[in-house]
């Protein structure tokens, strides 16, 4: 699991005020964190490459207006989200045919029951709508708490219980046949 | 509600949870390309609350106006003088005025007073919001080629003002016009322009004429030619 923590506020200071060197440092920071959950969210490694450097681009080109740098994780979050969101749309919009994200090996046992398993999820995963993977792997994998992610989100904390409720239900239907239309509610 | 204890969840969390490894580099590589290419975004004026004069306000002005014009007209009455009328003192060169005012611009209060021109400008602005406020010893002017009056100088005095700290540069600029338009610009980013007159090059450079930010004034300020 991933954890979030801060990036070292001078730097994010100095980044501000266009230091490049700076922001090199705030980007390798943030550049393996950030194509890890955008990976999850998108399941697709290119998309995921290309949503991590759109949205460090963007923290690079609209740092000037950030005006509290303690606030900088939340806010750079923000941007990854919406990048995630815009490749989201390009991807239905030209490719609808995913690739699968290709598994690691997986720690424990790979019974013919955990393949089974990786695929029904893999299948019901994708299935989600952006914003329903987003307050997944948010949560679940980068371990962010609720309210942050309705700050991330700019949204109501109740709209992310809501999500994180319907989209676990949907995981979790994906796991047994006779639950599928739970899965198909949380798509909506 | 879901728990961890539940079976179900537990596999899917276990499976979000799983460990991939990426390898961030090559999208680093990219980026910093790309950065090296990529100005930042400076917005130098910011977004305003604009606050509405009440009734109540607009009456004060309207008073208050009415007493500057009375006091005015009151120095050209004409004065009784002695035999030979009165005496003659020859004129002292004044500075020219450039703008002269009180009123509220962007919703805060500014007392303006600019004498000077291209070569040189003297006089101060204070700014006025509630608890805060700012003054500017004014050093330079510029007219551009939109028509618009830039008049800037060294923030000398900062009461809570974060965009306007002491030691940086503020501007002021109007648009001529009924009424007159106006907009505050501050050199938010470091570092600190060379000169008066680069702060305007600078500003201008980052962010264009911010002709688009321009607010009508609220009461009077008098511009010179």
């Amino acid at each position: 699991m991933l954890r979030m923590r801060g990036v070292d506020t001078e730097l994010v200071r100095r980044a501000k005020h266009g230091d490049r060197e700076a922001f090199g440092l705030v980007a390798a920071d943030l550049a393996t964190r950030f194509l890890a959950v955008s990976r999850r969210i998108l399941r697709d490694i290119d998309l995921a490459e290309d949503a991590t450097q759109q949205a460090l681009v963007a923290i690079w080109r609209d740092l000037p207006h950030l005006r509290d740098p303690a606030r900088f994780d939340a806010w750079s979050y923000r941007l990854l989200v919406r990048a995630c969101y815009a490749e989201g749309r390009r991807a239905r919009q030209w490719s609808p045919n995913l690739r699968i994200l290709p598994a690691d090996e997986p720690s424990e046992s790979r019974g013919l029951d955990a393949i089974i398993h990786r695929d029904q999820l893999e299948t019901a995963f994708r299935r989600l709508s952006v914003d329903h993977r987003t307050v997944l792997v948010l949560h679940h994998y980068a371990d962010i708490p609720a309210e942050r992610i309705a700050q991330i989100l700019d949204v109501p904390i109740g709209t992310v219980h809501s999500r994180l409720h319907h989209a676990m239900r949907a995981m979790r239907a994906a796991l047994d046949a006779d639950a599928r239309p739970a899965a198909a509610e949380a798509t909506r | 509600m879901t728990t961890e204890r539940d079976p179900g969840t537990r596999i899917v969390l276990s499976w979000l949870r799983e460990e991939t490894h990426e390898n961030a580099e090559r999208v680093l590589l990219r980026v910093l390309d790309e950065v090296d290419t990529t100005p930042q975004r400076r917005s130098w004026w910011p977004a305003w609350r604009t606050s509405p004069m009440n009734t109540y306000a607009k009456l004060i002005a309207a008073a208050a106006a009415v007493l500057v014009v009375a006091a005015v007209g009151y120095q050209f009455l004409p004065r009784s003088g002695g035999i030979g009328g009165p005496p003659t003192i020859a004129p002292s060169p004044s500075p020219t005025l450039l703008a002269a005012g009180t009123f509220r611009a962007q919703g805060f209060e500014v007392v303006l007073d600019a004498a000077g021109g291209a070569s040189g400008v003297t006089g101060s602005m204070i700014v006025t919001d509630r608890s805060r406020n700012f003054t500017v010893d004014l050093e330079c002017t510029r007219t551009t080629d939109a028509g618009l009056i830039w008049i800037g100088g060294d923030v000398t005095e900062s009461a809570n003002w974060s965009d306007a700290p002491k030691g940086s540069r503020a501007a002021i600029v109007f648009k001529r016009g009924t009424p007159v338009q106006a907009v505050f610009v501050f050199q938010m980013a470091e570092p600190r322009s060379a000169s008066c007159q680069a702060f305007f090059d600078d500003m201008i450079a980052i962010g264009g004429e911010p002709v688009g930010a321009l607010v009508p004034i609220i009461g009077t300020v008098e511009l010179g030619p």
